[in-house]
């Protein structure tokens, strides 16, 4: 005993004694640290504002909490980092919804890539150039004004399309990738006001069969340049991408994300399978730290104003991270939006990182995705309803995220609110779309049938 | 240029001066020779020529190049900003360096110690304190200069607002007034008279015409609006610059305080050592059948302190890091391509059959361009390292000394290969055309000598043959160079490459600046590499062979 009772005293000094100089790093020693596999790790990410969790997390020290070192590396384009992330080079990545599901069901590179983390909702927008946009108000004398009424339909673009099917050409547009949540939101905002803009064949991987507005990948930095350059006619990208265009005076946002589908999911935090399976506790910390970092971009004070978001715009605007100028990322990531240099709007939900139960990883999103993919034909085969709902849980791993959250709820970081504990992982139905359709997640053929453009079954 | 060489005539004991201007020469630096000359005082006038020259008209040159650039830049006006001139470049290579030091500093943090802690801790907190109201401050000045560029723009425009408003209304009645004549005339017409009908079409079409015409003058006007109200304020850029510094000094100061407090790694080993003294203590007093898991907890916590004491800072690579991991990769792309191109052209330069089987090959594969080769190279080293965290090349590779932190993986090699794929055919050629013009006296003496084919081959033929090497070499490098930046630039490889395509997707104000910096520091890496060849080169070469350039 009395052993025991030297080991006390000593450790209880010696507490004492290192108390003074660790009275901040104590607080992290309350953690129930886990045993990890792999504690130093490289994750890529395109230069986007929804990048914002994983830097967030290096910077602010939540990835050091849970006792990793994050590498912290930009991409050249979306495929270079979906390959990367397969070939292991990077154990993780700032994906676009739409590429684990992809990479699991096989269109592209095949692979199984889950994700047990959204990282925020909405944050895309769609660009014309001054030219369209001068002929869209001509068009819609609504839109004659410094102000316009929104949301913007693509009906007033709809007579230019046929003014250049007319003399033989197509209108041009950029997205960043076949799979992206921006070609899918692209395509709905032109079905919704009866533009045809192609369809993916077996032969046509490109997209374009019946095409009346073409349809191009372009990496989101250069979406700017390629459109001054004449390429395309307009775009739909990320930001700061679109502010850009803004601010260099090349084009008009004409419409947000937010429009087209209110609070949809963007980007997700994508790993390959065989990473979270040898790397358990690992991916665990990772989603602690993730959701931590979702929750600090969302703090806001007793008005609701957006605390952290102007210190989140100085650490994006580095160069190694986005880099794009600091005037330009801090006004969407705090709740404003320049339509126009003119027209500058209050949109405090531009970027969700953590309201609305966004990061817990949906079904339902996961099988909207699908219901696209099967929509525009990237998926050739009809499929069951089962089927959808098979694919989603295949990608999708909430079982992952609800425990890294349990540990945080009993770690006092986080509120037993804030997650959907019970939830059986499909939001309810919702019809705040551009065209008013009803989205229900358990009946993905209804809504393919409700659309009347693309494939309906 | 081929110089006269009196050394040679001179009695074996060389003198001091002409081995300074043989080292000189062969260091690559014979512009310095009529100033060595000069210090010892020989034909005065005709070194000062030279100097003038060799030395003073190309320092005059690069001058001239400055003034040129600073009127140049003022012209270049892109939406994505003015061009960078001089200054504006230096003060982006300075940015650059800060940012370079800075993540040093945040590593030394990380691994900082006792009292030495204690006292950066001290020192950036006090440095914090002073930023807070000189960050007030310049956030006021900004605003206050964001009014003023507000209303300096609306004065620019307001003569050419004013013009506008005046045509635009002129315009307007005028389009007005016709069309209420012509509707007016519309009465006269009579309703059978086929001539006056066209007329009055003609009349409208005028109309029409003359309203297209005023649009595009009203549309000429207001882009000219446009363009000067979007100028860029200068004193407003200063103070956004101003602004961009503190806050940026502040966030590294932040980081800093992080990496001397709770992300301190003596610190959390401090604190875990603490925890497994407590988790010793509890195992100590431990029931039989609680034993187990406070045994495995004591464990588990010493194996997190062994690997707390190994972790690193993730530091993210910075432009020096990326200059060394670029000239190391052309290096081994270098050496890649010599070690298959010189056996091939000393084979090549020894038998006319071989050539002749050679010679369609290369004329083949010599055009390629490297942003062919890459994305071959690419699948190829990615599809032979499949899992780069754990195959034992890359393994191997990351646990040597110097080359392991470079972290050389699939995109490295493939960026190396392309390198060697493009560089290697002028040093074969070079090496086939230097063995093939071997003097053939020097062969007939090693007839008689009777020398075996490989001590001909290394007494006779490589050592005639390795000036023209050496200039093949210095080819295959600068090629090899130039390749390498496309090279990393398209697999994302870390190093220059990648630094300028991420500053261009970046399309920030400052972008611009830090990809002029990059063109100044490949061009001098490019030099050096280049001299380093001339100095190998001279070093092999006999005085007045033809590749002593």
């Amino acid at each position: 005993m009395s052993v025991t009772v030297l080991k006390r005293t000593f450790s209880i000094a010696l507490m004492v004694a290192t108390c003074v100089c660790l009275s901040t790093a104590s607080q992290a020693q309350d953690k129930q640290l886990l045993d990890l596999e792999k504690d130093s790790l490289k994750f890529g990410f395109i230069k986007l504002t929804d990048c914002a969790p994983i830097v967030i997390a290096k910077e602010k020290g939540f990835f050091e909490a849970e006792g990793l070192q994050v590498d912290v590396i930009a991409q050249p384009n979306w495929k270079t980092l979906l390959d990367n992330v397969i070939t292991g080079e990077l154990d993780g990545a700032h994906m676009l919804s739409g590429q684990p599901i992809a990479a699991t069901i096989g269109f592209g590179t095949k692979a199984h890539v889950i994700t047990a983390f959204t990282m925020d909702l909405n944050g895309n927008g769609i660009t014309v150039s001054n030219a369209i946009w001068e002929t869209m108000q001509e068009n819609d004398p609504a839109l004659q004004s410094e102000t316009p009424p929104h949301p913007i339909t693509a009906a007033s673009l709809k007579p230019i399309v046929d003014e250049k099917l007319d003399g033989g050409e197509k209108l041009q547009m950029g997205m960043v990738f076949p799979v992206s949540t921006h070609n899918y939101e692209l395509r709905y905002w032109l079905a919704a006001s009866d533009i045809h803009p192609g369809m993916y064949t077996k032969s046509d991987i490109g997209g374009r069969t019946d095409a009346q507005v073409e349809l191009s990948v372009t990496p989101p930095p250069m979406m700017p340049a390629t459109l001054e350059a004449g390429n395309i006619q307009g775009y739909c990208v990320g930001e700061p991408w679109n502010q850009a265009a803004v601010a260099k005076g090349i084009g008009v946002p004409v419409t947000t994300n937010f429009d087209i589908w209110k609070n949809n999911p963007e980007k997700v935090f994508g790993v390959t399978k065989d990473w979270s399976d040898e790397n358990p506790n690992t991916h665990l910390a990772v989603i602690k730290a993730l959701i931590l970092a979702g929750k600090w971009l969302d703090a806001t004070d007793e008005s609701g104003k957006l605390t952290n978001r102007e210190e989140a715009a100085r650490i994006l605007s580095r160069s190694d991270y986005v880099g794009a100028d600091f005037d330009v990322i801090k006004n969407s990531m705090t709740g404003f939006f320049y339509f126009q240099k003119s027209d500058k709007r209050e949109m405090p939900d531009f970027n969700v990182f953590f309201k609305h139960h966004c990061t817990y990883p949906w079904y339902s999103d996961g099988v909207w995705f699908l219901t696209q993919m099967r929509r525009w034909g990237q998926i050739t085969e009809p499929k069951p309803a089962s089927w959808y709902d098979e694919m989603a849980k295949e990608v999708y791993k909430p079982e992952i995220y609800l425990k890294a959250a349990r540990m945080l709820v009993e770690e006092g970081l986080l509120a037993e609110d804030d997650i959907p504990w019970d939830t059986d992982g499909y939001k309810e139905p919702t019809s705040e779309f551009i065209d008013g359709l009803t989205y229900d997640g358990k009946k993905p053929l209804d809504y393919l049938k409700a659309h009347k453009i693309g494939n309906k079954e | 240029m081929l110089r006269p060489t009196p050394e040679k005539t001179k009695s074996t004991k060389v003198p001091f001066k002409y081995r300074l201007v043989k080292a000189v020469d062969v260091a690559g630096l014979n512009f310095l020779t009529p100033v060595v000359r000069l210090c010892f005082g020989e034909e005065p006038r005709k070194q000062l020529k030279d100097i003038g020259l060799y030395i003073v008209i190309p320092i005059v040159a690069m001058l001239f190049g400055v003034l040129a650039w600073f009127a140049v830049s003022e012209m270049v006006v892109t939406k994505s900003g003015k061009l960078p001139n001089p200054t504006e470049t230096l003060s982006a290579a300075g940015s650059i360096w800060d940012f370079h030091f800075r993540e040093n500093d945040k590593l030394s943090a990380f691994e900082m110690t006792g009292a030495q802690r204690d006292a950066r801790l001290a020192s950036v907190e006090s440095r914090l304190a002073e930023l807070v109201p000189l960050e007030e401050k310049i956030n006021q000045e900004v605003a206050a200069e964001g009014k003023l560029a507000q209303e300096r723009a609306t004065q620019r425009v307001a003569a050419l607002q004013k013009k506008y408003d005046k045509l635009k209304t002129k315009l307007d009645s005028e389009s007005k007034e016709r069309e209420q004549v012509l509707k007016a005339k519309s009465e006269s017409v009579a309703q059978d008279d086929m001539a006056a009908k066209k007329a009055y079409i003609a009349d409208v079409r005028a109309h029409r015409k003359s309203l297209e015409v005023a649009k595009d003058e009203l549309r000429d006007l207001k882009s000219k609006i446009k363009t000067l109200s979007d100028l860029k304020d200068d004193q407003l850029a200063a103070a956004v610059r101003k602004q961009t510094q503190i806050a940026e000094e502040r966030q590294y100061l932040g980081k800093m305080k992080d990496q001397l407090t709770k992300a301190n790694r003596d610190l959390k080993v401090t604190g875990a050592l603490e925890k497994l003294d407590l988790d010793m203590a509890s195992f100590f007093d431990a029931e039989p059948s609680k034993m187990y898991a406070a045994a495995s907890k004591v464990v588990k916590a010493e194996s997190r302190i062994a690997k707390l004491k190994l972790s690193e800072y993730a530091k993210p690579s910075t432009l020096p890091f990326q200059i060394k991991r670029s000239v190391l990769c052309v290096f081994v792309g270098f050496f890649i391509g010599t070690v298959i191109a010189i056996p091939l052209g000393v084979m090549c330069g020894l038998s006319k059959t071989f050539m002749a089987a050679m010679t369609p090959i290369v004329a083949l594969f010599k055009p390629v361009s490297p942003i062919v080769w890459l994305p071959v190279c690419l699948i190829i080293s990615s599809a032979m390292i499949p899992d780069p965290d754990k195959h034992f090349l890359t393994q191997w590779m990351w646990s040597l000394p110097i080359l392991g932190k470079y972290q050389i993986n699939p995109a490295f090699l493939a960026s190396a290969c392309t390198v060697a794929l493009c560089s290697l055919w002028a040093t074969m050629t070079n090496t086939a055309l230097g063995v093939a013009s071997v003097d053939e006296d020097h062969l007939n003496v090693a007839r008689v000598l009777r020398l075996g084919f490989w001590d001909r081959l290394f007494k006779i033929v490589l050592p005639s043959a390795l000036p023209l090497v050496f200039a093949g070499l210095r080819i295959s490098l600068g090629v090899g160079w130039m390749v390498l930046i496309a090279a990393e630039l398209l697999s994302s490889s870390e190093g220059i490459g990648k630094y300028v395509w991420d500053q261009f997707n970046n399309g920030g104000s400052r972008s611009f600046a830090n990809m002029v910096v990059v063109v100044f520091v490949v061009g001098i890496i490019g030099l050096i590499l280049d001299r380093m060849m001339v100095v190998f080169q001279r070093l092999v070469s006999f005085d007045d062979s033809p590749t002593a350039v």
